[in-house]
């Protein structure tokens, strides 16, 4: 139980961070900071409140959200190849 | 007697693929608001300054607290203390509607100020600025269905363990509805951002 309440805490600090971050001019990092942290976040959820990280049941568990998050990425750089190169 | 079949790992591994599919839907939607945003980065950037960052930042506050209500209650229901579960299952709901109640008044007052999809005064404005209100119509609104959604599930789950259908021992519609609520929660964290925080 005490877990659960220092991920909330720490999901809270980096809603912070992001909030302030996002006050300061960081350039082309911004986004890089943003997404970061939305990651840092959504991995905290996915192995904490999600118990992804406690799943024994099936080897693929593991490999199922890396996976996804593999194929968006492909799909997101394979569209900007071509949006980029117009 | 009729006999129950159970199967908690297929139960959870058909869960995931749901969700999985889910982040796919949005994925979609993420893949045309980057190819949008990157077309057009200056416009995003003036009509994200317009949006209610301090609304936004406190919705994103309510729904990562209800993710963890949300983990309580599982842990409480494990814990045989379905009272307590309940407790914290009904502060889920509470934060739920409290999310949708903020997003209301937040759409309210943009289509009081003439934005809306396909409005006569936004469509007079620059290209980049009706596709950036498009989108964060469709997106937080796709996002806003999905919590109606799951504030239906909360509450079958809330009559399921009153009535004593789900227990410690038959918890896991309550997990995978917990898996589901945690999936919504996630997709807020990288909304949040891409709409309010463009700098």
């Amino acid at each position: 139980m005490k877990i659960y309440i220092l991920v909330w805490l720490s999901l809270v600090i980096l809603t912070g961070i992001a909030v302030s971050a996002a006050g300061m001019d960081w350039g082309g990092w911004s986004l890089g900071v943003a997404l970061g942290i939305a990651f840092l976040k959504s991995g905290l959820i996915l192995n904490y409140f999600m118990h992804l990280k406690d799943e024994r049941g099936l080897r693929l568990f593991r490999w199922m959200v890396p996976g996804i998050l593999a194929i968006l990425i492909l799909f997101i750089g394979l569209t900007f190849f071509d949006v980029a190169f117009r | 007697m009729m006999e129950t079949h159970k199967n908690d790992i297929g139960s959870t591994f058909g869960m995931w693929l749901f969700l999985l599919s889910e982040i796919l839907l949005f994925g979609g939607l993420f893949i045309l608001y980057s190819v949008y945003r990157y077309n057009h980065s200056q416009i995003f950037h003036l009509a994200a300054d317009a949006l209610n960052r301090p609304v936004g930042a406190l919705n994103t506050l309510i729904l990562l607290t209800s993710s963890l209500t949300m983990a309580l209650s599982i842990f409480f229901l494990k814990n045989r203390r379905p009272e307590r579960s309940l407790f914290f299952l009904f502060l889920t709901i509470f934060l739920g509607l409290f999310f949708l109640f903020n997003k209301y008044f937040e759409w309210a007052s943009k289509v009081h100020h003439g934005v809306y999809p396909n409005a006569p005064g936004l469509l007079e404005r620059e290209r980049g600025e009706v596709l950036f209100y498009g989108l964060y119509y469709s997106m937080t609104g796709l996002h806003g269905f999905h919590v109606l959604v799951g504030i239906g599930l909360l509450s079958v789950m809330f009559v399921f363990i009153l009535r004593g259908k789900i227990d410690h021992e038959r918890i896991l519609p309550l997990k995978n509805t917990g898996l589901y609520w945690h999936l919504v929660d996630i997709i807020w964290i990288f909304l949040f951002p891409l709409f309010y925080l463009i700098t």
